[in-house]
């Protein structure tokens, strides 16, 4: 039978890789016992796909009070008014 | 519906703070992040002509941006150490299981997972979650899920010794994450 510990590993697993005949007995067998193994892998497998769709929309995963400073604002804008001259 | 561009003047209005919270959420550190946008930017101005209007600016502007950043990853990876993963791994540090491998935390019942995550409370809270993890941790995570590289990849990409690490640092990534939902998330 395995531990908790093991029965976690294989749930993420699951999520990355196709597990093996083994594996896949092993994990069901213990989450057939095991209520806090079993909410566990089905609250990773939620977060899974929600990130997985957010992920299509081109996830950007920090707040937007994260911005570019003016120093390298600046930086920036005169590095690409710089490159737009050169090919005029 | 085929996208236009905008003139290369606005590009860093418009989208300098977005590309800029996309590097850095995944490099983790505001210089380099800096750096790529300003790539991003002096790439796509020679790239112009090859815009084929299918994909809308912004998200044209962020593939140029991932391949900047996979490049950046790749060279890094080469004068990494494994120490990190090394500690990872590492049976002893575990901090959410007991010596039996029982679980240590608790774990609270979501209810209804699927609809309460819609909400944009739940993604504050993972954004905040995820920025709490350990720079490594969190940059194979965001690869894996997010940006949907395949395992395999990503151990190439990072350098990761074996696959079985790379698993390893996965699963302790979705526990402490989970973890760290239950606290600071009111489930509805």
């Amino acid at each position: 039978m395995l531990t908790c510990k093991e029965a976690s590993f294989l749930a993420s697993k699951k999520l990355d890789k196709k597990l093996t005949l083994k594996e896949r007995i092993d994990f069901s067998l213990h989450t057939a016992m095991c209520g806090l193994c079993k909410r566990y892998a089905k609250e990773i497998n939620a977060l899974h796909q929600l990130m997985k769709k957010v992920g299509k929309k081109d996830a950007i995963v920090l707040s937007e009070s994260t911005k570019l400073s003016p120093k390298s604002r600046e930086r920036i804008k005169q590095e690409i008014d710089k490159a737009l001259h050169a090919t005029e | 519906m085929a996208h236009e561009l905008s003139p290369p003047e606005q590009w860093l209005s418009l989208y300098g703070d977005v590309l800029y919270r996309y590097g850095l959420a995944r490099v983790r550190d505001p210089e380099l992040a800096e750096d790529l946008v300003q790539e991003t930017f002096l790439a796509a101005l020679k790239a112009q002509a090859n815009y084929a209007g299918k994909a809308s600016e912004q998200t044209w502007l962020i593939g140029i941006l991932k391949h900047k950043m996979i490049d950046y990853f790749r060279k890094a990876s080469r004068e990494r150490t494994q120490e990190f993963d090394e500690q990872v791994v590492d049976e002893e540090n575990d901090d959410c299981f007991d010596q039996q491998g029982s679980w240590k935390v608790d774990l609270s019942h979501w209810s209804k997972p699927e609809q309460s995550m819609q909400q944009d409370q739940f993604m504050q809270v993972l954004q905040q979650c995820i920025e709490r993890l350990p720079k490594r941790m969190a940059q194979l995570f965001i690869l894996r899920e997010f940006d949907g590289l395949e395992s395999e990849e990503i151990c190439e990409l990072m350098s990761i010794a074996t696959m079985s690490n790379f698993w390893v640092m996965q699963s302790r990534t979705r526990v402490q994450l989970r973890h760290c939902l239950d606290i600071n998330w009111i489930n509805p």
